[in-house]
C-alpha cells in the first residue's frame, strides 16, 4: 500500500497537477484569443468595459447576492468555496510537501484552524449538496456532474481529516491516506475539462458574455448551417438583431474603442 | 488529417515532453536530470545539441557560397530556406547550450572575459558572431511583409555580399574549431577519433553535411506540402557531396596510416564497432548511392540517402562529443531519457518555428497553405460535447496545445526517479551504513566530524537526523550506555521495530527511522579514517565478499550482545531509532517529571525542538499509551520487509 | 619561489590527516554517496583523497598544479588561473559552467557540483587564499605526520627527490613523477610502484597539451582573413567574367544583328 501512495503522492500527483495548471492556462488562453477574434469580427466594436469590469467583481464576491434568493444556500456555497481553496493550499503537512520537493514553501495554518475549516467544507459541502437534492428547480437544472462533484471533492477533506486525527481511527491510517491522495489527484486531474474549470473561466464569463452579443450580424443562420439546420428557421428573429438592445445603449463615454 | 498537422502535433508532444524536463533541470540542476558525472563532464548534450547542431546548420554557408559567390543563380530558390535552416539550427545551439552549461545565465561572460587561447572561447564567438549575420541574412524575408521596414530591408540587401563573406569565414572558423577543443585532451578521446587534423576533418565534413541537409529539407518540405520535389536541382548537390565525402575519407584514412593507428581497426572494442559504423552510414552507403545513377536521380533514394549521411555525421559529431570517450570511471555513460528529451524538444521547436516560418513569410516562391487555416473549410463543431471548436485555425490550436498540455504532464509523471525527487541524493538504503546522517554536534556548522571523537570533553553525542531534513535531535549516547549497564545494555535499544510502526502520520517524513537499522558501518570498518581494515581482515580469503563470507562481529566485539539475546548478530540489524528513542526516553523522561514535579521535561517538544507539528504530536500521544511499558522483540527482518519500506 | 608539493608514497601510512585537514581548512561538506563520484575518492567535497594500493601501499590524489595547465588553456573565460605563486585557482564568479577544463585536466581533477542548481568547478587550489598568500603551507602537508608529502619550492624539492633516490638504491624507481609530464607539475611524485594510474593514458608526453591548441588557435586569423579574402576575388573574379561574358554576348548579337539591317 505504501508503494501506492507513493505513486499517488509522487508522479502521478505531478501529473495532475501539471494538467491541472497547464491545462488551465490552455483554456484560459483560448478562451482570450476566441474573444479577441469574436471582437475583431464583430461588426459592432462598442464594448462597456466599465460594466463588465463591476459584473465580474460581483460575481467573484457575491455578498451582496445573498440576501435575494436561498441565502442559506448561498452562505453554505460561498463558505465551501472559501474552506475548499483554503485548506489544501495551506495545510502544514501540504506545505511541508511542497518545501520537501521543490525547495521552498509558504507559511501554514495551525492545525487548529485546518482542522475546523476540514469540518467546514464538510458541513457546507453536505449541505449544497442537500440543497441541490431537495431544491425541486434545482434538481431539474442540474445535470449528472452537478450531483457527483460536492460529494468527490467531500471525499479528500473527509479522509485527510480522518488521517491527520489518528485519535478518531489510528488504524486505518494509510487506507485514509490511499483515498484521500486518489480523490484528491483525480480532482486536480478533472479540473481543466469539466465544469471545475470555472475556477480558472469564472473570472472571464462576463467578459466572454459580453462579446458573445457582438457577434456579426447574421451568425445565427450561419450557426444553424454548420450544425446541419440550414433549413429551419434560426429562433432569433433579424429584426432583433439589427437592433440589439445592447447596440442600442452604447457606452458613449468613450472609454471602449480600443 | 493532413501530414503537416500531423506532423505538428507530434512536434507539439516532443516540446511539451520537453518543457516538463526542463523545468526540472533548472529547479533541481544537472545532476537530477542528466547521467553526467564527473567521468564523464560532457554527454549528448553537447554532442548532439551543440556539435550536431552546428554541424547540421552548415547548409547556410554552403549554399549562400553556391549562389552567391559561384554564381550558379539556378539555386537561388533554396537561398532562403537553406538560411533559414541555418538561422535556427543555431538558435537551437545556444538552446542547448543553455541547458548544458552549469551556470548559463553566465553565457554573456564570454564577451567580456576573455581567454583567446580557448578553442572554445573562439567558438562562442563564433556563434555569437554568424548567429546575427544569419539575422540580417534572413531578415529581408518577414521584412517583405512589413512596408515600414522596407528600408531597413533594402539596407540589407546592399550589404549582402560582404554579409555573405563574413558568414562563410566565420562558419569555416567555428565548424574547424570545434574539432579544436578536442585537440587538447589526447587520452581521453579514443585514438581512432583523435587526430591533429581534427579541424580539418570537422570543416570537410561539415560541407558535405550541408549538402546532405539542404537535400534533405528540400524533400521532406515537399512531401509535407504535397509540393513538387526539387529532383533535378537536387542531383548536383548529390554530385557535390560525394566529391566531398571522397575527401573526407582519404583524409581520414590518411591521417589514420601516418600516425599508424590502422592496426586500431582490427580489434574488437566497442569504440572500434562504433568506428565502423559510423564509417558506413557517413561514407560507404551514401558514396554507393551517390555512385549509382538509378539511386542517385529518384527522388526517393535522394531522401534516403541525405538522411543515412546526416545521421552519420551527426553520429560522428556524438562520437567526438563523449561517445568514443575512453571509458575513465568504472560507469558508463548512457543518456539519461530526460537529456534526450530535451534534444528531441529542442529540434521539434525548431522545426515547428520553420514550419510557421515558411507558412506565413515567402521562404517559398508561394507560401505554402497552412491546411487548417483553408478558408473553404467550414468551422469545426464538437458533436458530442456541443461545443464550437471554431475556424481551423482555432480548432488547430486546440489540438495542438492538448497535447503540448498532455505530453507535458506525461513529462512530469515520468520524472519520478528519486535523483529529482531528492535532489541529487542518491536514496541511501537504511540497512546500510548510516554514518552521515549521524555527526557530532559542534556548533559549528562546517566542522561536522565522524563520530567517535571527544567534543566538549563528552564521547558519542549523536546529532540525529534521520530523515534529512537538516533538524534533528542531540542524543547523548555514551550517557545513555553508561546508565543503563554498559556494552550489554545495547539491546534495549537495538532491537527490531514495533508492529503497525508504519500505521501513523509520523511515518510520512521519518520513514527510516522505523525500519530496522544497520549497527555495522561498513564505509567505516574499511575507511583509512576509521577502523582502518583491510578486506581480508573480515572476510576470508578465496570466497565472495558478502555478507554470507564473513567473520561474525562477535569474534572482535566479544560483549556486543549480551547472553540470551533474541537478536542474531549474522543480520547485524539493529531496531527502528524512533523505538529505541522513544522507548528510553519517554519512559524515563516521564518518571522523573512526576518523580520531579517537572510535567515540562514529558513533553514531545523537549526533545523535538518545536519541529513537530500537531498531528504527529497526536499520534506520539497515542503510540505512548499503545505501547507503554511493553518491549517488544520481534525476530529478524525478512528481505521482504525491507523492501516493502523503501 | 615555485610553491610545490613532494609526495613520497614510501612513507604514506594511509592515515587520511591530509584529508581531513583540507576538509576543515577549505569547509567542505559532510560526504554523501553520489552518483557521479569516481574511484578515486576525490569529489567537489573532497579536494584530495588518499587511494589505497595492494601491500598497505598509499598514495595522495591532488590537483598537479601543472605548470602549462590544460585547464587555464581552456577555459573560455579565464576563470582558471595559473598564479605566479605557482598554484592553479579558480574564479567562480567567471565561470560558465561549460566544463571544458574538466573535459581538459590530463588527470582528471576538477570535480563538479553537480547536485545544486548553481554549480561550481571544485579543485584543490593549494590553500592560496587561506593560507599560501599569508606565507603559511597548505594544510596537507602541516597535517602529515610522517612527513610523507612535504611542501617547497619545486627546484629544491625536485633536487630532493633525485637525492632520496640516489641515496637509497633499490627503494624507489628511478622517476620523479611530475618532473617532465605535459610540462612539469608543481606536484611532484617519488615511489616504489608505478603511479601512472594518477593519469589519463599510459604513457606521457612532455609537451605540454596546450601546445596542440595553441597550434589550431594561432591558425585562426591567417584562416578568417584567407577565407575573406578568397570568397571576395573569388566573387569579384566570377562576377567579372559573367559582366564581360554578358558583354560580349550583347555585342555578339548586335554584331550579328547589324549585316540584316
Amino acid at each position: 500500500m505504501t508503494a501506492w501512495i507513493d505513486f499517488a503522492r509522487g508522479p502521478l500527483f505531478r501529473l495532475c497537477f501539471a494538467l491541472m495548471v497547464l491545462g488551465l492556462l490552455r483554456i484560459v488562453l483560448i478562451t482570450l484569443l476566441g474573444v479577441k477574434e469574436a471582437y475583431q469580427r464583430s461588426s459592432d466594436k462598442i464594448v462597456s468595459w466599465k460594466e463588465i469590469r463591476r459584473q465580474t467583481i460581483g460575481w467573484l464576491f457575491p455578498v451582496a447576492r445573498f440576501w435575494r434568493e436561498r441565502p442559506i444556500y448561498s452562505l453554505f456555497s460561498f463558505l465551501f468555496h472559501v474552506g475548499m481553496i483554503v485548506t489544501p493550499l495551506f495545510l502544514a503537512s501540504h506545505v511541508l510537501l511542497w518545501r520537501n520537493s521543490v525547495g521552498f514553501g509558504w507559511p501554514a495554518l495551525p492545525q487548529e484552524v485546518a482542522n475546523w475549516l476540514a469540518l467546514l467544507v464538510i458541513v457546507t459541502g453536505t449541505g449544497i449538496f442537500l440543497g441541490r437534492v431537495l431544491h425541486s428547480g434545482a434538481r431539474e437544472l442540474s445535470k449528472f456532474q452537478d450531483f457527483v462533484w460536492p460529494l468527490l471533492i467531500m471525499t479528500p477533506f473527509i479522509t485527510g481529516y480522518i488521517a491527520s486525527n489518528a485519535v478518531i481511527s489510528p488504524r486505518a491510517y494509510q487506507q485514509m491516506m490511499l483515498i484521500h491522495i486518489y480523490s484528491g489527484d483525480l480532482i486536480l486531474l478533472m479540473i481543466p475539462f469539466t465544469r471545475l474549470a470555472h475556477c480558472a473561466l469564472a473570472p472571464l464569463s462576463q467578459l466572454v458574455t459580453g462579446i458573445a452579443w457582438k457577434f456579426p450580424a447574421g451568425s445565427g443562420d450561419r450557426v444553424a448551417e454548420t450544425l446541419g439546420f440550414a433549413d429551419r428557421p434560426t429562433w432569433v428573429p433579424k429584426a432583433r438583431l439589427a437592433t440589439a438592445p445592447d447596440a442600442a445603449q452604447p457606452d458613449t463615454k468613450g472609454e471602449s474603442r480600443k | 488529417m493532413e501530414r503537416v498537422a500531423r506532423l505538428k502535433l507530434v512536434l507539439w508532444m516532443f516540446v511539451g515532453l520537453a518543457a516538463a524536463v526542463a523545468t526540472a533541470r533548472f529547479l533541481f540542476g544537472l545532476g537530477a536530470t542528466t547521467h553526467l558525472s564527473d567521468g564523464t563532464p560532457w554527454g549528448l548534450w553537447v554532442g548532439f545539441d551543440v556539435m550536431g547542431g552546428v554541424a547540421l546548420a552548415a547548409g547556410g554557408f554552403v549554399i549562400t557560397a553556391t549562389v552567391y559567390i559561384f554564381n550558379l543563380e539556378k539555386y537561388h530558390s533554396i537561398v532562403r530556406p537553406a538560411v533559414l535552416t541555418a538561422f535556427l539550427g543555431y538558435a537551437a545551439v545556444v538552446v542547448g547550450l543553455l541547458f548544458d552549461l552549469g551556470l548559463p545565465w553566465h553565457i554573456w561572460h564570454m564577451m567580456i572575459y576573455w581567454n583567446p587561447h580557448s578553442p572554445l572561447f573562439e567558438v562562442g564567438w563564433c556563434v555569437m558572431l554568424y548567429l546575427t549575420v544569419l539575422t540580417l541574412e534572413f531578415f529581408p524575408v518577414p521584412a517583405e511583409d512589413f512596408s515600414a521596414l522596407a528600408r531597413v530591408r533594402r539596407f540589407l540587401i546592399k550589404f549582402r555580399i560582404p554579409l555573405v563573406i563574413l558568414g562563410i569565414a566565420l562558419s569555416t572558423l567555428h565548424q574547424s574549431s570545434l574539432g579544436s577543443l578536442f585537440l587538447i585532451m589526447p587520452y581521453r578521446l579514443f585514438p581512432l577519433w583523435y587526430s591533429p587534423i581534427l579541424p580539418v576533418l570537422f570543416f570537410v565534413s561539415a560541407v558535405g553535411l550541408g549538402l546532405l541537409m539542404v537535400i534533405f529539407e528540400s524533400h521532406f518540405t515537399a512531401y509535407l506540402y504535397r509540393r513538387k520535389p526539387e529532383t533535378h536541382l537536387m542531383t548536383p548537390l548529390g554530385v557535390a557531396a560525394r566529391w566531398v565525402l571522397i575527401l573526407y575519407v582519404v583524409l581520414r584514412f590518411g591521417d589514420l596510416t601516418v600516425r599508424g593507428q590502422l592496426h586500431d581497426l582490427l580489434g574488437g572494442q566497442g569504440q572500434v564497432k562504433l568506428f565502423w559504423v559510423e564509417m558506413a552510414l557517413m561514407i560507404v552507403i551514401p558514396l554507393i548511392l551517390l555512385f549509382t545513377p538509378q539511386f542517385r536521380d529518384r527522388t526517393n533514394w535522394q531522401w534516403a540517402t541525405a538522411a543515412i549521411g546526416v545521421s552519420g555525421i551527426v553520429l560522428n559529431r556524438i562520437d567526438v562529443g563523449g561517445l568514443a570517450d575512453l571509458s575513465r570511471g568504472t560507469r558508463l555513460y548512457i543518456p539519461e531519457w530526460t537529456e534526450i528529451v530535451v534534444s528531441l524538444g529542442i529540434v521539434a521547436a525548431a522545426t515547428l518555428v520553420f514550419l510557421v516560418t515558411i507558412e506565413h513569410f515567402r521562404v517559398w516562391e508561394r507560401r505554402p497553405a497552412d491546411p487548417n487555416a483553408d478558408p473553404r473549410k467550414l468551422p469545426e463543431f464538437n458533436k458530442v460535447g456541443l461545443t464550437w471548436l471554431g475556424t481551423p485555425v482555432i480548432a488547430g490550436r486546440v489540438k495542438y496545445s492538448l497535447a503540448f498540455v498532455i505530453a507535458a504532464g506525461v513529462g512530469f509523471l515520468l520524472l519520478g526517479n528519486p535523483r529529482a525527487a531528492s535532489r541529487g541524493v542518491e536514496p541511501t538504503p537504511v540497512h546500510r551504513a548510516r554514518g552521515n546522517v549521524m555527526y557530532l554536534k559542534t556548533g559549528l556548522v562546517n566542522d561536522q566530524k565522524p563520530t567517535g571523537t571527544a567534543v566538549d570533553g563528552e564521547e558519542g553525542v549523536l546529532y540525529l537526523d534521520a530523515d534529512l531534513t537538516g533538524y534533528g535531535v542531540t542524543f547523548y549516547h555514551q550517557r545513555e550506555v553508561e546508565r543503563n549497564g554498559g556494552e550489554k545494555s545495547c539491546v534495549l535499544c537495538h532491537h527490531m521495530n514495533m508492529p503497525r510502526d508504519r500505521d501513523s502520520g509520523c511515518y510520512e517524513c521519518h520513514r527510516d527511522m522505523y525500519l530496522p537499522t544497520d549497527a555495522f558501518r561498513h564505509d567505516w570498518h574499511a575507511s583509512p579514517t576509521g577502523a582502518n581494515l583491510a578486506c581480508v581482515e573480515c572476510h576470508a580469503p578465496g570466497y565472495a565478499r558478502t555478507s554470507e563470507h564473513v567473520k561474525p562481529c562477535m569474534d572482535c566485539h566479544k560483549h556486543l550482545v549480551p547472553a540470551g539475546a533474541t537478536i542474531k548478530i549474522k543480520t547485524y540489524m539493529a531496531p527502528s531509532y524512533v523505538d529505541a528513542m522513544h522507548e528510553l526516553c519517554i519512559g524515563c523522561h516521564a518518571k522523573v517529571a512526576l518523580k520531579e514535579n517537572k510535567p515540562e521535561i514529558a513533553r514531545c517538544v523537549e526533545c523535538h525542538k518545536g519541529k513537530l507539528n500537531y498531528a504527529d504530536a497526536q499520534n506520539l500521544l497515542y503510540r505512548r499509551r499503545a505501547l507503554a511499558g511493553r518491549l517488544v522483540v520481534l525476530p529478524p527482518a525478512t528481505p521482504a520487509n525491507h523492501s516493502e519500506g523503501k | 619561489m615555485k610553491a610545490a608539493i613532494l609526495t613520497d608514497t614510501t612513507k604514506c601510512i594511509g592515515c587520511s590527516e591530509c584529508v581531513l585537514a583540507c576538509k576543515k581548512v577549505n569547509h567542505l561538506k559532510e560526504d554523501v554517496p553520489r552518483r557521479w563520484d569516481t574511484d578515486d575518492g576525490l569529489s567537489a567535497r573532497n579536494w584530495t583523497s588518499v587511494i589505497g594500493e595492494p601491500d598497505n601501499k598509499f598514495v595522495r590524489k591532488q590537483c598537479r598544479h601543472c605548470l602549462e595547465p590544460a585547464c587555464v588553456s581552456a577555459c573560455p573565460v579565464g576563470a582558471m588561473h595559473k598564479t605566479e605563486l605557482g598554484p592553479v585557482i579558480y574564479d567562480s564568479s567567471k565561470c560558465i559552467g561549460c566544463r571544458y577544463c574538466m573535459m581538459a585536466c590530463p588527470f582528471g581533477i576538477p570535480r563538479y557540483e553537480w547536485s545544486t542548481i548553481v554549480p561550481y568547478v571544485r579543485k584543490c587550489i593549494l590553500c592560496y587564499e587561506t593560507r599560501l598568500k599569508h606565507g603559511q603551507q597548505p594544510a596537507c602537508t602541516e597535517a602529515c605526520p610522517t612527513k610523507a608529502t612535504i611542501f617547497g619550492d619545486r627546484d629544491e624539492l625536485l633536487a630532493e627527490a633525485q637525492q632520496r633516490i640516489r641515496n637509497n638504491p633499490g627503494k624507489y624507481l628511478n622517476r620523479v613523477w611530475g618532473e617532465h609530464e605535459v610540462g612539469g607539475t608543481s606536484v611532484l611524485y617519488i615511489s616504489d610502484m608505478d603511479l601512472s594510474f594518477l593519469a589519463y593514458g599510459e604513457h606521457f608526453g612532455d609537451k605540454p597539451l596546450t601546445q596542440t591548441t595553441r597550434v589550431a588557435m594561432e591558425a585562426v586569423p591567417f584562416t578568417f582573413l584567407g577565407v575573406g579574402m578568397a570568397m571576395s576575388g573569388l566573387y569579384w573574379i566570377i562576377h567579372r567574367r559573367m559582366k564581360l561574358q554578358t558583354e560580349q554576348a550583347s555585342e555578339d548579337t548586335e554584331h550579328q544583328a547589324s549585316p540584316e539591317e
